[in-house]
């Protein structure tokens, strides 16, 4: 399978140093992948970076066969869409309101939702089960609702592939499974996944290729099997993993962590 | 009306659900109340004009008494059209700047415009007091000029390599604003009519909308008339603006021209409302925050009814400000800080979530 999205040693520095260094990877059409390493090691510039919001200070990242920097604004839009960590949204916004938001690329200047956009904006909300939520006020839904928000946000602008930035944070077990189902769902319906996954015991039997990058270690690609190892996970993360996060003993279940 | 007003409150306190009123309605409903105050402002007076010689005036061409026509067109309705222009100006540039900084305590002088204003229009009255231009007085034009001369000073001390920090325009804005109103008592003490000076930078900072000239009034009319479509546009951008900055770059918005564009039909209307009416307070602040109330925080929706709003509570204050002590007058901003500033602290202490409305 041709790859969709490739990024070619790229580095990435701020003022206060390098975040990146040379990461080389490439997410295949219709894949599922995790993104881990250690806090601090660049997941979220790296997503970043992936839809186009930074610019690398040297390699370069294409979509398709096309430089993605080369490519307009909203011509990435309508391929990538980043759901943040973190929506901050001031004044009493309703749910739908904000989904609604997603079409943004695909409306001109003074005209307003056509049909289309109507139906992207509802299939965003059920897919993610949202509807129910839609005349609620964002400010006022409990964390794991907002994170669903997030996702139909981020699937209105209909793109092929999503980057999830640890989409599953802050949420207890239950709304972590629901979560993980969720990105099972919208893999299924054809979308591409790529997400920054804190809770390592969440990935096998989801993802199927894992990305690993820590400032201690050179970048990795592969199966969940071939990264989840502990001796690997330890030098990533300079601690030893706990027991269920690895996969020495076979494939560990998400649901088996959650008991 | 009030009714559907008092439920949708009380759901919005229960934080259920977020009522929101249709808009034809509420629309239709605020055009009806901006005729009923326009019709009230032209009758009542310190000379009165009954509605029945004005109704005879129009639908029966029976005229006027001369002084009751002269009253009439050069002096009443020049300041009423004025009135409601400078209430939806200020309402306006309240509504686009609350939406740019994210921040329901945002309004039309926080980024300066206030104390540039002030200075331009204290040079005016010194050096320049006799001139005017279009009927406009030097020292409203020096008012406008020196409000957008300080935003755009403003604006380019807040961006620094590309971009613009939302924290920094505003704490700029609020100290070149604080330094150009005191440095505006200097310029009055080089002023050798000092008394006189004196009393119309008085009047003029405590909002007086007085009575323009016609061509004032198309003048101001036509810019109003360029910035209305403009703020259409800018409102849907706005909507998007509120998932922050870096969101809305993602969804392909011009993040730092639409702030621009922001900034400048924003002062536009600002010192449009302060060539007309000097420094009229809190209508920017408040008018904006009740239409969110009542319509919710979709600026698109908001314009049409911040607009309205914003006309007829202006014109009711200006005429409340000319009948109630006449036939000496009180300056409407004085008014306004009167009856606007409890009204504001009580919405402040009724909507006590972070977010603001």
């Amino acid at each position: 399978m041709s790859a969709f999205l490739t990024f070619e040693d790229v580095s990435f520095s701020f003022a206060q140093g390098k975040v990146l260094d040379r990461a080389s990877f490439s997410l295949a059409q219709g894949s599922c992948t995790a993104l881990i390493g250690p806090n601090g090691g660049g997941k979220t510039t790296l997503l970043r970076i992936a839809a186009g919001l930074l610019t690398p200070t040297s390699g370069r990242v294409l979509l398709g066969n096309q430089p993605l920097l080369s490519l307009r604004r909203l011509e990435i839009a309508h391929e990538v869409a980043l759901v943040p960590q973190q929506l901050e949204v001031p004044f009493s916004f309703t749910v739908e309101q904000i989904v609604e938001q997603g079409r943004t690329p695909y409306l001109s200047l003074f005209g307003g939702l056509k049909a289309q956009d109507r139906r992207a904006i509802e299939r965003a909300m059920e897919l993610t089960d949202v509807t129910s939520l839609r005349h609620r006020v964002y400010n006022e839904l409990s964390g794991g609702e907002r994170q669903r928000v997030k996702i139909a946000l981020g699937l209105a602008q209909e793109p092929r592939l999503l980057l999830l930035d640890e989409p599953t944070q802050n949420l207890d077990f239950g709304r972590q499974m629901d979560l993980i189902n969720l990105i099972r769902s919208l893999h299924s319906e054809g979308i591409y996944i790529f997400a920054a996954m804190h809770d390592l015991t969440l990935i096998p039997g989801t993802f199927s290729s894992v990305v690993l990058i820590s400032p201690f270690e050179r970048l990795r690609q592969g199966s969940p099997e071939e990264i989840l190892k502990s001796d690997l996970l330890e030098r990533a993360f300079r601690c030893p993993p706990p027991r269920s996060s690895t996969l020495q003993h076979g494939v560990s279940t998400p649901s088996e962590f959650a008991l | 009306m009030e009714a559907e007003i008092v439920q949708f409150v009380a759901g919005e306190e229960s934080g259920s659900s977020s009522a929101r009123l249709p808009l034809g309605p509420v629309v239709a409903v605020l055009a009806a109340v901006l005729v009923i105050a326009i019709v009230l402002a032209i009758t009542c007076g310190a000379v009165r004009i009954p509605l029945e010689s004005i109704e005879a005036c129009f639908l029966h061409s029976r005229p006027l008494a001369p002084d009751q026509q002269t009253i009439l067109l050069d002096v009443r309705l020049p300041r009423i059209v004025a009135a409601a222009m400078v209430g939806a100006s200020l309402s306006l540039a309240g509504l686009l700047f609350q939406g740019l900084f994210r921040n329901p305590l945002a309004d039309p002088y926080v980024i300066g415009s206030s104390g540039g204003a002030v200075l331009g229009a204290s040079v005016g009255m010194v050096l320049l007091p006799q001139v005017s231009w279009m009927g406009f007085s030097a020292i409203a034009l020096l008012a406008f000029a020196g409000s957008v001369a300080t935003i755009a000073i403003v604006y380019s001390l807040a961006r620094v390599g590309g971009t613009t920090q939302v924290v920094t325009l505003l704490l700029a804005g609020f100290a070149v604003s604080t330094m150009l109103s005191y440095s505006s008592y200097f310029v009055e003490i080089l002023d050798r009519d000092y008394g006189m000076g004196l009393r119309v930078l008085a009047s003029w900072l405590h909002g007086s909308i007085g009575v323009p000239r016609w061509t004032q009034v198309g003048v101001v009319g036509l810019l109003l008339l360029i910035a209305l479509p403009a703020s259409a546009v800018l409102a849907r951008r706005l909507n998007t603006l509120a998932l922050g900055d870096e969101y809305a770059q993602q969804l392909g918005v011009k993040v730092e021209s639409v702030r621009i564009a922001i900034i400048i039909v924003g002062s536009l209307f600002a010192a449009v409302a302060v060539s007309l009416g000097g420094l009229i307070g809190f209508v920017g602040l408040i008018v904006p925050h009740l239409a969110r109330l009542v319509m919710g925080p979709d600026h698109l929706r908001l314009l049409p009814v911040t607009a309205l709003t914003g006309a007829a509570f202006l014109v009711l204050t200006d005429t409340l400000a000319r009948t109630v002590m006449a036939p000496s007058e009180l300056p409407v901003g004085i008014l306004m800080a009167l009856i606007g500033g409890p009204f504001f602290l009580y919405l402040l202490r009724r909507t006590k979530r972070g977010y603001g409305a």
